[in-house]
């Protein structure tokens, strides 16, 4: 599996005219995985920035769809050049586990932003799955959005390994730090009644503060909605919001609380609106990162 | 627009970074330097060369400034050997990453055996990874201090081009420009270097290979003294263009030999957007408005 996602993000960097770089690449990757010595990883990890540049990837329809057999969740298509290099790099070097962690821990640790951000990209793709479960979690703590957004967002990892608790923390960090939570894969599968409670108490300490909440923060709410929540939800509708209306209705719509069918009838032309859009919460959450600030 | 090639904006507050931007500082260096206080294990090294390439970094993008830095093994902590060695096993992790444009503070402070070994070390390593290097001169026995890390570095085959001895005076200054090396230039308040001295410098040397900086660090010093020392060459007569070259350009050149250094960073700079710090425990503290600059803040991802 690892030689395949390699041969794999090969293919993609060949879109980028960048022979130069594919050499030397190619060079360091038989190093690394010839002579088992880190000091060539790391060398070749850092040095990546010199031949590979933060031009996005493009990944046609298929190369999609491949992406996504080879890793369930895999989305190299929100990746650059040089953090695929540097992919390719790490799946070059190969261990047993104690001393893959030994190396690998050294790369984390003394990452710049650029090389966190390849690193924690690359967690899905990873060997030893289960024992980088604590690395992503720690990562999270970060106080830098890029390196925050290779975790949290387009990245399978986070839905697929983490507990409910670190879950719930990841997403509310996400929320106020206004990340786009439509971004977050899992995101709705994973959704809870704690997850809820806790989007709940952060829109009041919101409101007690005079500020508005996210929109997207009520999809986490919509299978729980009950009479407690319905007074939050009707709050939100008097915004006069459009964004915060449509996100209230879309919860509405998808709860299965009684009272909630009353409300939708009261919106007919907002709530035409939103069956006229196929990813509703992906509209509303890409229309509000462009309002943002 | 200014570049200061040497600052330790580690040692420094935001309000620093503030005026500096308001000041035309568009780009900073912060050597890896010693702390005012030994470090007593190798782990302290690492956590510092990592706030140089991480935090450091962001911090100072969020006040327009871009920050490069130099890693190196300081020639004061040079005398502790057995943790000298694991710093210099630590080294190769960090020279090659971006935005590092030479090797250094090196160099000697007591001018021991031990610092001469470190620093020769160095300098094959900068030789290796093909970056050039900043020379730490001593503040005691300065003038020899000087000649020995000259010398030393060419015994070890390194291009003077390839060379910026720092924190030169009025005893040094010739015979470093004379043998080809760049000669840098620190302005501190009342000691050692002032204004009127480096304005009187440059008149007598020229602008060529003679770069200015602050060293600003946790001591006793300006972040301003570049622009300042500007200001004051204006004053004095001194030509545009010999301040330009003294106070940007050939900091530039010099340290742009990395690779790592390129006047598009600054001038094609993605505008000012501190919304992109997060609120918990960043930069700004509650209640503070962040502060914008261009149309929007669309955070591609
Ligand atoms: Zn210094």
């Amino acid at each position: 599996m690892q030689d395949q996602v390699s041969n794999f993000l090969i293919q993609l960097l060949q879109a980028g005219n960048n022979s130069k770089g594919l050499n030397w690449l190619e060079k360091q990757t038989q190093k690394i995985s010839s002579e088992p010595v880190p000091a060539k990883l790391f060398l070749a990890f850092s040095q990546a920035s010199r031949f590979f540049k933060k031009e996005k990837l493009e990944l046609s329809v298929k190369q999609l769809e491949q992406a996504d057999q080879l890793c369930s969740g895999f989305e190299p298509n929100f990746w650059d050049e040089l953090q695929t290099a540097r992919a390719v790099l790490l799946l070059s070097y190969k261990a047993e586990k104690e001393t893959w962690f030994k190396t690998v821990n050294q790369l984390f640790e003394t990452a710049d932003m650029y090389e966190h951000q390849a690193l924690f990209a690359a967690l899905p793709v990873l060997p030893f799955q289960e024992d980088l479960i604590p690395r992503a979690i720690d990562g999270l703590r970060t106080n830098i959005s890029l390196v925050f957004d290779a975790i949290a967002l387009n990245n399978p990892f986070p839905a697929k390994y983490f507990p409910e608790a670190n879950w719930n923390q990841m997403i509310l960090k996400a929320i106020f730090m206004q990340r786009p939570l439509y971004k977050v894969q899992g995101l709705e599968e994973r959704r809870n009644p704690d997850l809820a409670a806790i989007a709940r108490d952060f829109a009041h300490e919101r409101w007690a503060a005079g500020r508005d909440v996210m929109p997207e923060i009520w999809r986490l709410v919509a299978p729980f909605v009950d009479e407690m929540f319905m007074s939050d939800l009707q709050k939100a509708l008097e915004s006069q919001d459009e964004l915060q209306m449509k996100a209230v209705l879309l919860a509405l719509r998808e709860s299965a609380y009684g009272p909630a069918e009353k409300q939708l009838e009261q919106f007919p032309e907002l709530v035409a609106k939103l069956d006229m859009e196929a990813k509703a919460w992906k509209s509303i959450g890409e229309e509000f990162q462009q309002t943002r600030v | 627009m200014y570049i200061d090639p040497h600052i330790h904006v580690v040692s420094r507050t935001t309000d620093d970074y503030e005026a500096m931007r308001k000041a035309g500082i568009v780009a900073i260096i912060e050597p890896a330097f010693w702390l005012g206080q030994p470090r007593t294990e190798v782990g302290s090294f690492k956590d510092y060369f990592s706030t140089l390439v991480g935090w450091e970094r962001f911090r100072a993008s969020q006040f327009g400034i871009v920050h490069y830095c130099t890693m190196g093994l300081n020639s004061k902590e040079a005398n502790n050997e057995p943790l000298a060695e694991e710093v210099m096993e630590l080294l190769p992790l960090y020279v090659g990453k971006e935005g590092v444009v030479a090797i250094g503070e090196i160099g000697y402070d007591d001018q021991t055996e031990a610092e001469d070994k470190f620093y020769r070390l160095q300098l094959e390593l900068a030789k290796e990874v093909d970056l050039p290097v900043l020379i730490h001169t001593p503040h005691r026995d300065k003038r020899k201090g000087t000649i020995r890390s000259m010398d030393v570095s060419e015994e070890h085959g390194l291009d003077p081009q390839m060379v910026i001895v720092d924190h030169n005076n009025e005893e040094t200054v010739k015979e470093v420009l004379d043998r080809g090396y760049y000669a840098g230039f620190t302005i501190y308040p009342h000691t050692k270097m002032g204004s009127e001295r480096m304005v009187e410098i440059v008149k007598q040397y020229g602008p060529e290979r003679i770069i200015v900086n602050s060293a600003a660090d946790w001591g006793i010093s300006d972040p301003l003294a570049v622009p300042k020392t500007a200001d004051l060459m204006r004053k004095s007569g001194i030509p545009e263009d010999h301040i330009k070259l003294v106070t940007y350009q050939n900091a530039l050149t010099a340290f742009g030999q990395s690779g790592q250094m390129d006047e598009q960073d600054w001038l094609n700079a993605a505008p000012l957007d501190q919304t992109k710090k997060m609120s918990g425990n960043s930069v700004l503290r509650g209640g503070q408005t962040p502060r914008v600059e261009g149309p929007s803040d669309i955070v591609e991802n």
